[in-house]
């Protein structure tokens, strides 16, 4: 039934076997956060009961306030935009030239070089966690942006160096060349014609880091101990064992705005994004 | 680039040899990884042979091989590899089962087919932490919608506070897990599909082959390097992961959804220990060494420029 009909191009409709699948699989992909949505929009009042309400009687919006009152929600946001730019801004003013370079010279160890980042790339997070713990312990750096943004540079400058040196090696040498013939120099040509072309490549690194840092916890759980530096995944942590009688609302009111602006990105930059999911190095 | 004169020729040659300028665009990149991840991995080696704990630094002492030696007799860490082992072939198969069927379907094509491709890749970029609120909540003991449904067909008679058990726990964290992993799967499956040439598929039904046939003489050999890689890639990924038990389920109740590595996570983070947590880590990432470089050795053929 869902083999394989040897068409890759989108007909023009949709056949009467397809359109139940596709809503079953939009539905098993979405229902979940539909229902904290709906949870989040439900008044304070509904959740204490014991019983559950699919279709709410009364909808508010005090959630998306309350969660500010009951957590310190304003700072965290600010940390968890500040830590993921700084990471982002980071991995790619290190990455780009390095992807070109490996992209576009044969010099000795590029190959071992290149092999080394894809391994490092693939290290385990928690063989990081003891020893960063005890430098950053040792230098005074625990609960500090820097050691987050450090942390989370391991995996993001790896991945994106190894993203952007696939896209740069895609990309055609003759303008470069021509480039340099008219008198431009080697940084000149890269600059000047591979940067602006590699544009989209670009944007996508960018967004996977600032996606996968937007969304860590596990570092920032680690070395972050007070609310001047917590980011959002931590700060949402709190309210997860949730004991009986806890107060959802704000908490899905909190999900949601955690989730809005990683998933608002991703939609609207997805065209960028897809290319670079196939290309393989993408964690998830 | 090459000059006219053999001299110029020559020049050029040596020029390359010793060209700085690769050297000076990679130098940013190479010395934070070498500062921030490859100096942290020795160090973590140099720790894994001492008995340090964080609240008593300075006192730590060189124990040689005891950390490792210790591993084997320890219970808790047998009990965590047979379940590191459980949750990754359990997770790893359990996404490819969901990933495969969606991805052929989406390669079916039809009218709105770009919209469902988006939609499903949304719980790929839900942070995990609210990954986790979703799931907790959905099986909640008081609001669960679970227990609701259960209830409402009949399958049980009260709500259940399934996180307290050792079995629905893992199964509501592996769920939790296939959600969100899932999409990534499908969408690298589908893209797989589409670089298939139609040629092929022309061919063989000109030879007479059915649907079925296509599927299994075209599709599947020529979409297997692609699902063993993923598989791979997501052996790694499942064995080194902690977040998601650790937020789920804290590893509980009890022992039961302890991975390796979340014993080792939960070590450190509840008892500051350092050298034996240590140990651990690197033991798995040995492991995982080997997988890695399997992957790496794939890619490599892949990648014609590497």
């Amino acid at each position: 039934m869902a083999i394989q009909t040897a068409t890759s191009r989108p007909r023009r409709g949709i056949a009467w076997w397809q359109a139940p699948l596709a809503i079953a699989i939009v539905f098993v992909a979405l229902a979940p956060f539909v229902w904290i949505g709906i949870v989040a929009i439900s008044p304070e009042n509904a959740q204490f009961t014991r019983q559950v309400e699919y279709i709410p009687s009364s909808v508010t919006i005090e959630n998306f306030f309350r969660i500010f009152e009951v957590s310190n929600f304003g700072r965290a946001f600010t940390n968890s935009l500040l830590v993921a730019s700084s990471v982002t801004l980071l991995a790619l003013a290190l990455s780009i030239g390095a992807s070109y370079a490996f992209a576009r010279f044969q010099f000795i160890g590029r190959h071992l070089l290149i092999v080394s980042l894809l391994l490092i790339y693939m290290l385990p997070s928690i063989v990081l966690l003891v020893p960063m713990l005890v430098i950053f312990k040792t230098l005074g750096m625990m609960n500090t942006y820097p050691a987050l943004i450090t942390a989370e540079a391991t995996h993001a400058v790896p991945f994106a160096v190894w993203l952007l040196t696939n896209y740069f090696a895609a990309l055609p040498r003759d303008l470069e060349e021509a480039a340099q013939i008219d008198g431009c120099t080697r940084v000149g040509a890269m600059l000047r014609v591979a940067l602006p072309l590699a544009t989209p490549g670009i944007i996508a690194a960018g967004l996977f880091v600032f996606i996968a840092s937007w969304n860590n916890f596990l570092f920032a759980f680690m070395f972050t101990s007070g609310d001047e530096v917590r980011t959002l995944p931590v700060l949402l942590r709190r309210f997860i064992p949730g004991e009986s009688g806890a107060n959802w609302g704000p908490v899905m009111a909190g999900s949601i705005m955690t989730t809005v602006p990683v998933a608002a990105a991703f939609l609207f930059f997805q065209r960028y994004l897809i290319g670079g999911l196939a290309s393989g190095a993408v964690k998830g | 680039m090459v000059a006219g004169s053999t001299k110029g020729a020559a020049l050029a040659a040596r020029r390359r040899r010793f060209d700085p300028l690769p050297y000076i665009l990679i130098a940013p990149a190479v010395l934070l990884v070498l500062t921030v991840t490859v100096y942290p991995a020795i160090y973590a080696i140099r720790l894994s042979f001492t008995d340090a704990n964080l609240v008593r630094l300075a006192a730590s002492e060189f124990v040689g091989l005891q950390n490792y030696e210790k591993a084997f007799g320890d219970e808790r860490f047998q009990l965590a590899a047979w379940q590191t082992l459980r949750w990754v072939v359990v997770v790893a198969a359990a996404q490819m089962l969901v990933a495969l069927p969606v991805a052929l379907f989406l390669n079916t094509g039809f009218r709105g087919r770009a919209t469902v491709r988006a939609s499903i890749l949304i719980p790929w970029v839900v942070p995990t932490t609210v990954v986790a609120i979703i799931w907790r909540f959905m099986v909640d003991a008081d609001h669960g919608v679970i227990n609701d449904i259960l209830v409402r067909l009949g399958i049980i008679s009260q709500y259940v506070a399934w996180i307290g058990s050792p079995l629905p726990a893992f199964l509501i964290v592996s769920g939790a897990q296939v959600w969100t992993g899932f999409p990534f799967y499908a969408v690298t499956i589908l893209a797989a599909l589409q670089a298939i040439p139609q040629e092929l598929y022309e061919a063989a039904r000109m030879d007479g082959a059915d649907t079925r046939q296509r599927f299994r003489y075209v599709t599947l050999p020529l979409l297997m390097p692609t699902l063993l890689l993923l598989l791979l890639l997501r052996t790694i990924w499942l064995a080194h992961s902690v977040e998601l038990i650790f937020l789920v389920t804290n590893g509980g109740p009890g022992y039961s959804n302890y991975t390796i590595a979340l014993y080792s996570f939960l070590m450190t983070w509840n008892q500051l220990e350092l050298g034996y947590p240590a140990a651990l880590a690197i033991m798995l990432a040995v492991v995982l060494l080997a997988a890695s470089g399997i992957y790496v050795r794939v890619i490599e053929r892949a990648r014609s420029w590497m």
